[in-house]
């Protein structure tokens, strides 16, 4: 549409007012983006009616540009403004239209990426190690193939202790020496920190041990074990308690209740047994099988460190004193893991394995 | 350990429930491993005659029995088969009461029965081992009260753990002395009357030593009645599990279960010459036991015997020859002390433990013998009659035990709690004398000898003040702080682990143990290995060099259950031995077989990872180290001789990857395709410490430019050639296309390579990117004479 270029200041600004009415009402009634697009280019293009009006302005009395000139710019901004808009809106229609178009059956299968899974027994052993590092015990390691030192003597166990038959140890035939056992408990890292560190120490020593047992469904010759040791000036039982407490607690909450009974181990003196009352009945079922009615579930062996021990290690005795404990891996991860067979944890089938 | 309530109280007075009683057991570290009521405990029983036994009209196994009691005929239903007309029997009536159930009329198949005939576990009477109905003597009167005839009373059978410390709690006496501390209650005098006797006893030689016996008392008793034991001994024993024989023979077991000093008699008349020699035996000598078993002795085994042959094989089983008979007349006994070292090692080798050898191998109270012979011989005068002679005590060397000095404060120091002075006193007092000075200075009965200084008297303190009083609110630690890292090879295995399970593998466990071809499957022999001397069962002899074996049966085992698409890993320790020592040192080994999830996928197109897919796997495990991977030009025997890769660490080879050999696979049984690695992590330990931090590198903020070059070069040209020949070209390189086949010339191949070019500093031109494809097309052209496609 061409405008003749010679119209007055009055007649421009009806026919300014004439184009506002004419396209707003046609903007309200564009139904798609396409739509709106074409009649954004009739009236906002190089060739569009509002375009084609603004060309009189330069022929136009400096007095007049000042009236039709920020009347036209208004104009063209609120016009630009309500296209926007406009269109704003009927794209969100558009693709909310076309996303209501969609075939899909999504209870069809998931895809299965991969994701692995740590063995339950290193789960079961990172717990443990997570929350003695927390409590300040620091790793140590030992070798699995022990010395008799190491396994049995500097432990203070007797030459004729039932432990040491060949019953219930391994040993390793094909040696230069011939005192060469695997491990029966992880004690022997107590024995290793202690000849090359003083005290104050505070280790955790996890690991497997193994013991010459038939397999069935809770023994297995090889296990799991925890080894803790602390050593230093004035450690007494009942820092033991204590820091086992809070230890047990960690495990099994805060409210666990823990129970300590006097029991026998050469190496410790005086020596106690650890229970916690058992999470699954709390003591109410006489037939519980885990804790097999008694209440209790046996979770650990520990004591005040025997002063032979010190000794063996060259740490003086009247000088220091310490605590050491030993904990089953297995039990706690049967036991928190509700796996019922010890030979479960080495068929490592991934129907149990992908659990957890 | 077996204790009957009853019998308990013949040393103590105590009045507890069975829960109260094990709640001490448990506190004092006796668990209670089993607990049973027996003894009578109903009430309303009486004696009726069995008058007329017809059937049940409505059941082939029941009757219905006709009785006379004590209020005139009845009528009851019983299924028991053991019943006669003419037997006396307990009848309970309605109302009656048996344990916890008070009796209710019944009607059994449609006939009313009134009562019921009642077995002796019925009515808590279990150690008459009767079965069936309680068939009581024909001289107990109709109407007898069966309670007044039982004694009346429930009684509780413990069955107690003991630990290996405590010898002295292996009796009645030991656990009455026990709760006489923790109770603070007086023993009550049990005592035996000592009978002094006449006339000489049997020589005695300890020609042994005190490695073999410590002491020895023996004396004769003449014109003993070895008749059956009266009905309370005969039942003590079956509390206690133990057959009733004859006097004699339960007297000496009543003593060791009572006073915890096992016994032995001997018929007199079988000992040649009058002398007894304990001595050890020689080597090949035979005897013959009691159980009718010829055993062959070696010189570590202590014998009892005369002046000719072994009689007994001391403190642990009775001689065939020597044996008591019901119609022995004269008899030798012995109470002795044996060493427990001695006993131990002879009861283990012949692999025969018996109730005195299980005392004896702990050691016992060398006081023991006296107060057992006297209460022994006591009993045997009661019971069987007989004339004593004087007691022969071979006691070479006293044994006493050891004077133990400490300050209260000591112990309190060992167990972090206050201890009120008097309550130590009482406790230590009951366990032995105590004099206190500047310092207490304590010394234990005999029957403690476990007792050697202060360690062990802190822990008897804590014991009978319950461990449960033990400082229970301390909550502050003076505990020193320090800090050290996890050893290396935990957190290397950590970060390991955490990326193969990021990449979808499992973890397992395996144990170490393992078996000769496993150990040869994988290219070690078995004299590299560190092998058991005593293995648990076959395939259980060598501590394994690889972890490979355990996990392909780990594959196998899941197969079985048609998962046949895994991915599974080990991180464990693996052996050797270096010049005669054992060797450790960890190793990381994963196996790989099926599909992947994308392949297993029900909209995925077919594709096969194999090979490369494992080759990205140990690209990202290995992806923070500096190293090289080579085609392996010797592939080990259990690998695909083609398809096999070495892993390079400083110029050494650590491990391998690759598809398993099909050998291998067979070996295993696995049906389908594995690919495998293994490698041991020590020499990447100085590669890695879990406390050092990454450092940042910059990333460019400009976009990068790419080409695809496209060319033909010979087919025998790796691909790992190719990267060196462009080392030194500034772009990522991608392989995106690699075809072989048909419309290319005979022999040749064709790559497409795609060129990342990252600009640092300013966006590069498309005349610089350009200069940097034609420079590698040139060095294509002229390291392998590629064309262009």
């Amino acid at each position: 549409m061409l405008y003749n270029i010679y119209m007055t200041i009055n007649e421009l600004l009806t026919k300014l007012s004439e184009i506002e009415t004419s396209i707003n009402s046609k903007l309200q009634s564009c139904q798609n983006t396409k739509e709106l697009q074409d009649l954004q280019i009739s009236a906002l293009g190089r060739k569009g009616a509002l375009t084609e009006l603004l060309k009189n302005l330069k022929d136009l009395s400096l007095e007049d540009k000042k009236l039709f000139g920020p009347k036209s710019n208004a104009l063209k901004q609120s016009l630009t403004t309500a296209f926007e808009a406009k269109l704003a809106e009927l794209s969100l229609k558009e693709i909310n239209e076309n996303l209501n178009k969609t075939k899909i059956d999504l209870t069809l299968p998931a895809f299965p990426f991969n994701q692995g899974k740590r063995h339950p027994l290193a789960i079961a052993q990172k717990r443990m190690t997570d929350i003695l590092s927390r409590l300040g015990f620091v790793w140590a390691e030992g070798p699995l193939i022990e010395d008799e030192l190491h396994n049995f003597d500097a432990l203070n166990i007797p030459k004729n202790h039932p432990a040491r038959d060949m019953q219930d140890t391994f040993f390793i035939k094909n040696t230069t020496r011939k005192d060469f056992v695997l491990r029966t408990h992880t004690s022997g890292v107590q024995i290793r920190t202690m000849q090359k560190q003083k005290p104050p120490i505070r280790i955790m020593a996890p690991g497997r041990v193994f013991r010459k047992d038939a397999i069935d469904a809770t023994h297995y010759p090889v296990f799991n074990q925890i080894e803790g040791l602390y050593v230093d000036k004035n450690v007494s039982l009942a820092d033991l308690k204590r820091d086992l407490t809070v230890f047990m607690r960690g495990l099994f909450g805060q409210k666990a209740e823990v129970r300590f009974r006097s029991s026998f181990f050469p190496f410790t003196e005086p020596s106690v047994e650890v229970d916690v009352k058992c999470v699954f009945c709390e003591g109410k079922d006489a037939n519980c099988p885990v804790c097999r009615g008694s209440g209790w579930k046996e979770m650990l062996g520990a004591g005040v460190v025997h002063p032979n021990v010190l000794k063996n290690c060259g740490i003086d005795p009247e000088v220091y004193s310490g605590y050491a404990f030993g904990m089953g891996v297995e039990r706690l991860a049967m036991f928190s893991l509700n796996i019922k067979d010890i030979r479960a944890f080495y068929e490592n089938d991934i129907r149990i394995l992908e659990q957890f | 350990m077996k204790l009957l309530y009853s019998w308990l109280k013949d040393f103590i007075d105590i009045n507890l429930t069975p829960e109260e009683l094990t709640k001490h057991f448990t506190s004092l570290g006796m668990e209670v491993a089993d607990l049973k009521k027996t003894g009578a405990d109903f009430d309303g029983v009486y004696a009726a005659k069995i008058e007329r036994i017809e059937n049940h009209p409505n059941s082939d196994h029941l009757h219905l029995v006709d009785l006379m009691t004590k209020d005139g005929p009845q009528r009851v239903v019983c299924g028991a088969q053991n019943i006669a007309v003419g037997q006396i029997v307990p009848l309970a009536k309605v109302g009656s009461r048996l344990g916890k159930i008070v009796l209710k009329p019944a009607v059994i198949r449609g006939v009313s029965s009134e009562g019921m005939l009642c077995s002796a576990d019925e009515l808590g009477l279990a150690s008459t081992r009767q079965k069936g109905i309680l068939v009581l003597d024909n001289s107990v009167q109709v109407g007898a009260d069966i309670k007044q005839l039982y004694g009346g009373e429930a009684d509780y059978i413990f069955d107690l753990e003991l630990t290996p410390n405590r010898p002295d709690l292996m009796s009645i006496l030991g656990i009455a002395r026990e709760l006489s501390t923790l109770l603070n209650l007086p023993l009550k005098n049990k005592t035996y009357k000592a009978v002094n006797g006449k006339g000489k006893s049997l020589e005695i030689n300890l020609s042994c030593g005190a490695d073999g016996c410590q002491r020895y008392m023996g004396r004769i008793i003449k014109d003993v009645k070895n008749v059956p034991s009266p009905q309370w001994l005969q039942d003590r024993l079956l509390a206690l599990g133990v057959n009733p024989k004859s006097a004699l023979v339960d007297i000496t077991n009543y003593v060791m279960f009572e006073l915890g000093q096992p016994l032995h008699a001997f018929d007199l008349s079988h000992i040649e010459d009058g002398k007894i020699n304990v001595r050890f035996a020689e080597e090949g000598e035979k005897f013959l036991g009691l159980d009718d078993i010829e055993r062959t002795l070696t010189p570590q085994m202590l014998v009892i015997c005369d002046d000719r042959k072994p009689l007994c094989l001391a403190g642990i089983l009775g001689g065939k020859h020597d044996s008591i008979l019901d119609t022995t007349k004269d008899i030798f006994l012995e109470a002795a002390n044996f060493n427990p070292v001695c006993i131990n090692k002879t009861s283990k080798k012949l692999g025969l433990s018996s109730e005195s050898s299980q005392r004896f191998e702990r050691g016992l109270d060398i006081n023991g013998p006296a107060l057992a012979m006297q209460a022994a011989t006591a009993l045997i005068l009661e019971i069987c009659g007989g004339k004593p002679s004087e007691i022969n005590d071979v006691y070479p060397q006293k044994i006493e035990t050891p004077e133990v000095t400490f300050t209260l404060k000591q112990i309190e120091d060992i167990l972090g709690m206050k201890i009120l002075q008097e309550k130590a006193e009482q406790i230590l007092r009951s366990l032995g004398t105590l004099t206190i000075d500047e310092k207490w200075t304590f010394k234990a009965n005999s029957y403690r000898r476990d007792l050697k200084h202060r360690w062990d008297i802190a822990e008897e303190l804590a014991r009978y003040y319950g461990l449960e009083n033990l400082a229970p609110q301390i909550t502050s630690t003076h505990a020193t702080l320090y800090f050290a890292e996890h050893p290396k090879t935990i957190d290397i295995g950590e970060k390991f682990s955490q990326t193969l399970v990021g990449l979808g593998f499992f973890e397992c466990k395996n144990i170490a143990l393992t078996s000769k071809k496993d150990v040869e499957n994988f290219g070690y022999t078995t004299a590299q290995v560190p092998e058991i001397a005593n293995p648990l069962a076959e395939g259980l002899e060598y501590l394994r060099p690889s972890l490979l074996a355990s996990l392909l049966k780990n594959l196998e085992y899941n197969q079985r259950f048609s998962n046949n698409d895994l991915c599974l890993f080990e991180y464990d320790k693996t052996f050797s031995l270096q010049k005669g020592y054992p060797a450790e040192g960890f190793s990381l080994a994963g196996v790989m077989t099926g599909k992947t999830p994308r392949e297993k996928f029900f909209l995925s197109p077919q594709c096969q990872v194999g090979f490369y897919g494992l080759k990205g796997i140990i690209t990202k495990l290995l992806g923070d180290f500096t190293y090289t991977l080579q085609s392996a030009k010797q592939a080990p025997k259990y690998m695909h001789p083609k398809i096999c890769m070495e892993i390079i660490v400083d110029k050494k080879v650590i491990g391998y990857f690759g598809e398993l050999h099909p050998l291998t696979l067979k070996k295993y049984d696995l049906k389908q395709q594995v690919y495998a690695f293994e490698f041991s992590v020590k020499n990447l330990e100085k590669q890695f410490s879990a406390a050092e931090f990454k450092k940042a590198k910059d990333v460019p903020n400009l976009p990068s430019a790419w080409r695809d070059l496209s060319f033909i070069i010979d087919e025998k040209t790796q691909y790992s050639d190719i990267l060196s020949a462009l080392k030194d070209t500034p772009a990522k390189i991608n392989l995106i296309d690699l075809y072989e086949g048909k419309n290319l010339p005979e022999g040749k191949k064709s790559l497409t390579l795609r060129f990342e070019f990252s600009a640092q500093e300013k966006t590069l031109t498309d005349k610089e990117v350009n200069g940097h494809v034609d420079n590698i097309f040139k060095t294509l052209q002229n390291s392998f004479g590629a064309t262009l496609r």
